[in-house]
């Protein structure tokens, strides 16, 4: 049985880390303010992007094009971004779990993961990671996707990668975060059949291919990672204002038991200081 | 009156510029393009430099650096990482980039430079100094013939 000393240890501990919580709670939710920010910036580009990059899929020109060419699968490169940090609930085991799923498909995969998170898990399974990134502060994150999208190119082009996919968490709202996969490379090709002397294209299809595609690839993976960051701070906001209430819930029952406790110590020193007196009253 | 074209920026901290002009002068790759309303579908690659905006005799001038842009009879629709107006425009940081820049490639100009007249000067040397015993001339003329 604790003793009230003891308790008073316990609910001095919870309170402690209810501040440590509450701290994170706030920093998580600035952070998420901001995340969103960059977030709503970027939805839109990246939207008619990959409108207009399904919309050249359907030119038949443009599918001789290597962005657009369906060719043998030999690697597929998956970009997987975790966070490096924990308290997140399950935000980074959902991505873990859907990016395992996908590469189940019997696929001869090379992984860049981002995050320390995802490095850990990915390291004990013992997958084929041929980069990993870590600590990207948010202000690199812009130039950061540039330069994995040039990276990306060089490899799809040199041939190590044949397709090309990004593993992220897609942020719907504050309470609610889908893992997703989508395909980079090869652009999908629409079934859509469009004339190609419908449009023209300045200076020409194939040259207008070459810059749209890194463009392209760069607003998708700077749009993935802000996804991917906003609902991991969305997650942690939210999670630690869960546990910020069990800690207050905590701390209430804890304060009741105590002082429970302490009435009963106090009863029974009565009772034991009354009846000691009944017992030399008697004698008298 | 209708006879205007629609332009829209969006860059990737969202919609940046949206303006209804008479004609929108654009830097692509390889030239300027200038479009009026009623222009043909056209997709275009943009360079760097300079998107004039004509309204009523009046000249709008944005940086735009890189993107594409999608043209058809009513709107033109850009897509790029940098827009800037005039008033964003950092100019003493754009002045001490083109110094800095310029006295780079000076610099760097002054090493080929001298990387060039080093070859000159050893070639010289080697001639000189295989010339310098005219005496020794025979032996040559003995193989000439």
């Amino acid at each position: 049985m604790a003793s009230l000393r003891d308790i008073k240890q316990r609910i001095s501990n919870v309170s402690s880390t209810e501040q440590i919580v509450k701290a994170m709670n706030m920093i998580a939710s600035t952070k998420l303010h901001k995340a969103r920010a960059q977030l709503e910036g970027v939805r839109p580009i990246y939207h008619h992007l990959s409108l207009l990059v399904d919309e050249l899929g359907s030119y038949s020109r443009a599918r001789s094009h290597v962005f657009f060419k369906e060719r043998e699968v030999r690697n597929s490169l998956y970009i997987i971004l975790t966070s490096d940090r924990g308290f997140s609930g399950g935000y980074n085991a959902n991505i873990m779990a859907k990016a395992l799923e996908h590469m189940n498909q019997g696929k001869n995969e090379k992984i860049l993961v981002v995050g320390s998170k995802g490095s850990e898990f990915f390291k004990k399974r013992e997958k084929n990671i041929i980069r990993t990134i870590t600590d990207v502060a948010d202000a690199q994150v812009y130039h950061g996707s540039e330069s994995i999208a040039r990276w990306v190119v060089e490899l799809y082009l040199s041939g190590e990668a044949d397709e090309v996919f990004v593993v992220y968490t897609q942020f719907e709202s504050l309470l609610n975060y889908v893992p997703k996969v989508d395909q980079l490379l090869p652009a999908a090709a629409s079934t859509e059949e469009l004339n190609d002397d419908d449009r023209k294209f300045e200076p020409d299809i194939l040259t207008y291919i070459d810059h749209v595609i890194p463009f392209y690839l760069h607003m998708s993976l700077f749009r993935a990672f802000s996804e991917s960051h906003t609902s991991e701070q969305a997650a942690r906001m939210i999670n630690m204002d869960a546990a910020r209430k069990n800690a207050e819930e905590m701390i209430e029952e804890l304060i009741r038991f105590y002082n429970r406790k302490r009435q009963a110590a106090i009863t029974q020193e009565l009772s034991e200081i009354v009846g000691s007196a009944d017992v030399l009253n008697t004698f008298e | 009156m209708n006879n205007k074209i629609e332009l829209k920026i969006t860059t990737p901290r969202g919609l940046k510029f949206e303006e209804e002009a008479d004609m929108v002068i654009m830097r692509c790759i390889d030239g300027d393009l200038g479009v009026l309303p009623g222009h043909e579908p056209i997709s275009a690659v943009l360079g760097d430099g300079i998107l004039r905006i004509y309204n009523n005799d009046y000249v709008k001038k944005l940086a735009v650096f890189g993107g594409i842009a999608d043209i058809d009879q009513k709107s033109i629709k850009i897509f790029t990482t940098i827009a800037q107006r005039p008033d964003e425009i950092d100019v003493e940081r754009a002045e001490s980039d083109l110094r800095e820049a310029e006295a780079t490639m000076i610099e760097e100009l002054e090493e080929n430079q001298v990387r060039r007249l080093q070859v000159l000067m050893r070639r010289a040397l080697v001639r000189i100094e295989v010339s310098s015993h005219p005496e020794e001339t025979i032996h040559y003329d003995n193989q000439d013939s």
